[in-house]
C-alpha cells in the first residue's frame, strides 16, 4: 500500500507469529488486512458481550419512594412543599429553601451534578430539570438501573404540571393539586387587584456590563404580566437580548427591577444600581426614583413560591396598593 | 538519558511495556480515588446478595472505572494525533485540532444543543453523533482546500485549516449569542472538555478505533520519520509522499473525530505530551506515537481524576485541569531537555 522500505525491523508482532507456526497465514495477508481482520473482529466481540444488555433492567417500582434525591432548587422547594422533606435524600448545591434543605447531602452543582455522590445516597428516585445537562444525569442513572423523573419548568404552565407529575409519582397528587389550586387562586386575587390599571412598563436586568434584560419568550416576561406590568422590550431574537444604551432610552421604561445574583447582600447590589443608573438621568424610571433591587432567589426560581415573586414584582410596580 | 542511541527492537519494546505498566498502576491508584470513598472489600465482596443495591459496586464498574477508561482512550488518541500533525505539518505548534477538527465539531455539538435535538443514536447523544460528523466534515473540507490550493502544499493546507477554525468560530459565537441560557452552559462545558463514565459497549468500540489507529500509523512510522525531515528528502528517498500523508491524516483526523465525540475539547494533550516525550526519548516515530499514546492516557487519566476531586462533590472541566497541570510541567521538561537535545533535535 505504502511504497518504501524500512519497516523490516518493526514487524516483530508478525515475526512472532511465524515463529509459532502461523507463518503462511501471515505470508497470505499484508499487515494491513491483518489490522482490518484484527479490527472486526474486535467490534463483533463488542457486540456479542455488550451488545444483549439492554432492557433487562426493568424492575417494578414501589409507588412510594422513600430516598429522593432532588438536582435543582426549585425542585427541592416543590419537594418540600409537597411534605416530602424527611424523605429527601439529597439535593444539588444551592438549595438553601426552605432552610430544612440546608442540611441535606450535596449532590454537586446543578451544572455539574456529581452522579458518584447521587450512587451514595442509595436515591429510588431522582428528579431532574429537563435541560441538557441534568437529562444527561438521568439518561446516566436509567442506564445503571436507577429511577429518574425529569420535568421541564420554562414556564408557568409548565411549573403547574411539573408540581402535577412530580406529586402523581410520589404518591402526592393531592397536595400537589391542592398546591397549584392555591397558587392560581392566589395569582387570580392579586390580578383582579392591579389588573384594571394602565400596564407599568418594566425593564428587567439581568446583567448589568453588557446590559442584557429580559426579552418577552421567558418565565420572566410571564411573572411580569401576572404582576400587572409590561415588558418594556418588544419581541426580541434573544430571550435574554444584550441591549445598547440607546434602546435604554427608546423603551420608555417606568421602572428599572434588577434581580440581586447575591441575596445576602442586598444592599451593596442597590449601591452599584444607583451608580449604574445614574448614567441615564434622562430615563423615565431612574428620573422617578425607580430602580428596584429585589432578591434574586426568589424570583429567578420558577417554584412553589412564585406567587411570592409575583407580589414582590407586583409592590415594585405599585408600591402604593403595597404599603399595608 | 541520551537520545542519539540507536532505537533498537528491544529497548522500544521494553519502553511500550514499563509505559503500560505505568499506565496499569496509574489507572489502579486512580480508580481508588474519587469524592466518595469506595471499598473494593464492599463491593466485589458480596455479590450474590439479595439484588440489594450495591452503592460501592455501582460506583466503581458502572461509573469510575469507565470513566477511567475513557480518559485513557482519549488521551492516548489526542496525543497520538498530535505527534501526528507535528510531524507532517513540519510545525512545533501544531495540535490534533489546528486542521479545525476543534472548531467544526463545536459547531456540530452547538447545533445539536440549540436545535435541542432529544433522540438518542445507538445509545449516544445527538451532541455526540453531531461533534463527530463536524469533525470529520471540517477535516475533509480543509484537506479539499489544501488539495485545490496545492498539491501537498502543507502551507496551504495551515492557512486553510486557520481559516476555516476562525470562520466556524464565528458561526459558534453567533449560534451561542443567541442561545438559551442553560444552552450556553452546557455548550461552554462541551467546548472546555468534559469527561462523563460511558457504556462499556461504547468504550469497548472507541477503545478499539484508537488501538487500530495507533497501529495503523505505527506502521506507517518509517515513512513519517522521513517526512518529517522534509517532503523533498522523502521523494528523493522514493517514498510516496500523498499517500503516506493521506493516510496519516485520516487516521489521525479520526481517532480525534472519536476523542472529541466522546469528551468535547480537550486542549493541551496533543500538544504537550507529544512534545515531552520527543524532548525525553527522541524524535524517531517508531517510538513516538506508542510511547506518546501511552504517556497521553496517563496524563489525561491523572488529570481527569484531578478534576473529580479538586472541588469535589462537584467537578472541574478536564480542559482546565491540563492546561494548569502540563503548561508548568511542559515547560521544565523544555529547558531540562533542549539544552541537551535542540529543538526538535534538530
Amino acid at each position: 500500500m505504502v511504497a518504501g522500505g524500512g519497516d523490516l525491523d518493526l514487524l516483530f508482532i508478525i515475526d512472532y507469529l511465524q515463529l509459532a507456526g502461523w507463518g503462511r497465514l501471515v505470508k497470505m495477508m499484508n499487515k494491513w488486512w491483518f489490522l482490518v481482520l484484527a479490527m472486526v473482529c474486535w467490534v463483533a466481540s463488542g457486540f456479542a458481550l455488550f451488545g444483549q444488555q439492554q432492557g433487562e433492567k426493568d424492575a417494578a417500582f414501589s409507588i412510594g419512594p422513600e430516598r429522593i434525591v432532588s438536582m435543582a432548587p426549585n425542585l427541592t422547594e416543590i419537594l418540600f412543599a409537597l411534605g416530602l422533606g424527611d424523605k429527601i435524600a439529597g439535593v444539588a448545591a444551592g438549595s438553601d429553601y426552605p432552610p430544612a434543605a440546608l442540611s441535606k447531602p450535596k449532590m454537586g452543582s446543578f451544572w455539574q451534578p456529581s452522579i458518584e455522590a447521587v450512587i451514595s445516597a442509595k436515591p429510588d428516585l431522582v428528579v431532574t430539570l429537563g435541560f441538557s445537562q441534568q437529562r444527561n444525569l438521568a439518561q446516566r442513572l436509567e442506564r445503571i438501573g436507577y429511577r429518574s423523573l425529569t420535568v421541564n419548568i420554562d414556564s408557568v404552565s409548565e411549573l403547574y404540571e411539573a408540581i402535577k407529575k412530580i406529586g402523581g409519582v410520589t404518591g402526592r397528587g393531592a397536595q400537589a393539586d391542592e398546591l397549584v389550586l392555591g397558587v392560581g387562586e392566589k395569582l387570580k386575587n392579586l390580578s383582579a387587584l392591579v389588573g384594571g390599571e394602565d400596564k407599568v412598563k418594566v425593564l428587567w436586568v439581568v446583567q448589568r456590563e453588557p446590559l442584557r434584560v429580559a426579552g418577552r419568550n421567558t418565565f420572566v416576561n410571564e411573572m411580569i404580566e401576572l404582576a400587572g406590568g409590561e415588558n418594556a422590550i418588544g419581541p426580541t431574537v434573544h430571550k435574554y437580548p444584550p441591549i445598547s444604551s440607546e434602546q435604554v432610552y427608546a423603551c420608555g421604561a417606568d421602572v428599572i427591577i434588577e434581580p440581586a445574583m447575591v441575596s445576602n447582600d442586598l444592599g451593596s447590589e442597590r449601591a452599584g444600581a444607583v451608580k449604574y443608573w445614574g448614567g441615564f438621568k434622562n430615563v423615565g424610571a431612574v428620573k422617578n426614583g425607580r430602580v428596584y433591587v429585589i432578591d434574586g432567589d426568589i424570583v429567578s426560581r420558577l417554584g412553589p413560591r412564585l406567587y411570592e415573586a409575583v407580589e414582590t414584582i407586583a409592590s415594585c410596580l405599585r408600591p402604593g396598593l403595597f404599603e399595608n | 538519558m541520551s537520545t542519539n542511541e540507536l532505537l533498537t527492537g528491544k529497548r522500544l519494546i521494553g519502553r511500550v511495556a514499563f509505559s503500560v505498566m505505568l499506565l496499569a498502576a496509574v489507572m489502579f491508584v486512580c480508580s481508588l480515588t474519587g469524592a466518595e470513598s469506595v471499598s473494593l472489600k464492599k463491593a466485589f465482596g458480596s455479590v450474590s446478595t439479595t439484588g440489594a443495591i450495591n452503592p460501592d459496586y455501582e460506583i466503581f464498574m458502572q461509573v469510575r472505572v469507565p470513566r477511567i477508561v475513557l480518559a485513557a482512550i482519549v488521551g492516548a488518541a489526542l496525543a497520538c494525533s498530535g505527534v501526528v500533525f507535528q510531524g507532517l505539518l513540519r510545525n512545533p505548534l501544531a495540535d490534533p485540532y489546528i486542521l479545525g477538527i476543534s472548531s467544526g465539531a463545536g459547531l456540530g455539538a452547538v447545533i445539536a444543543v440549540i436545535s435541542g435535538f432529544n433522540w438518542m443514536l445507538w445509545g449516544r447523544s445527538p451532541i455526540a453523533v453531531f461533534a463527530f460528523l463536524g469533525a470529520l466534515g471540517t477535516v475533509w473540507l480543509v484537506w479539499l482546500i489544501g488539495r485545490l490550493a496545492g498539491r501537498s502544499n502543507v502551507t496551504s493546507l495551515l492557512l486553510a485549516g486557520v481559516v476555516v477554525n476562525a470562520f466556524f468560530s464565528a458561526i459558534i459565537m453567533f449560534l451561542t449569542s443567541i442561545a438559551r441560557s442553560d444552552q450556553i452552559f452546557s455548550t461552554i462545558f462541551w467546548l472546555m472538555g468534559n469527561i462523563t463514565e460511558e457504556e462499556w459497549f461504547i468504550l469497548w468500540l472507541s477503545g478499539g478505533c484508537v488501538i487500530t489507529g495507533v497501529i495503523a500509523l505505527f506502521y506507517i512510522s518509517p515513512q513519517l520519520n522521513v517526512i518529517s525531515f522534509g517532503q523533498d528528502d522523502a521523494r528523493s528517498m522514493g517514498i510516496n509522499t500523498p499517500a503516506v500523508q493521506t493516510i496519516a491524516f485520516a487516521v489521525a483526523a479520526a481517532i480525534t473525530a472519536v476523542a472529541v465525540s466522546l469528551s468535547g475539547l480537550i486542549g493541551f494533550v496533543g500538544l504537550i505530551v507529544p512534545h515531552g516525550v520527543r524532548l525525553v526519548f527522541g524524535p524517531d516515530h517508531r517510538q513516538l506515537l506508542p510511547v506518546s499514546a501511552i504517556v497521553g492516557a496517563i496524563f489525561l487519566v491523572a488529570c481527569d481524576t484531578a478534576a473529580r476531586i479538586v472541588v469535589a462533590p462537584a467537578q472541574l472541566p478536564v480542559g482546565v485541569v491540563t492546561a494548569i497541570v502540563g503548561g508548568p510541567f511542559f515547560l521544565v521538561l523544555l529547558i531540562r531537555h533542549t539544552r541537551k537535545v535542540g529543538w526538535l533535535a534538530k
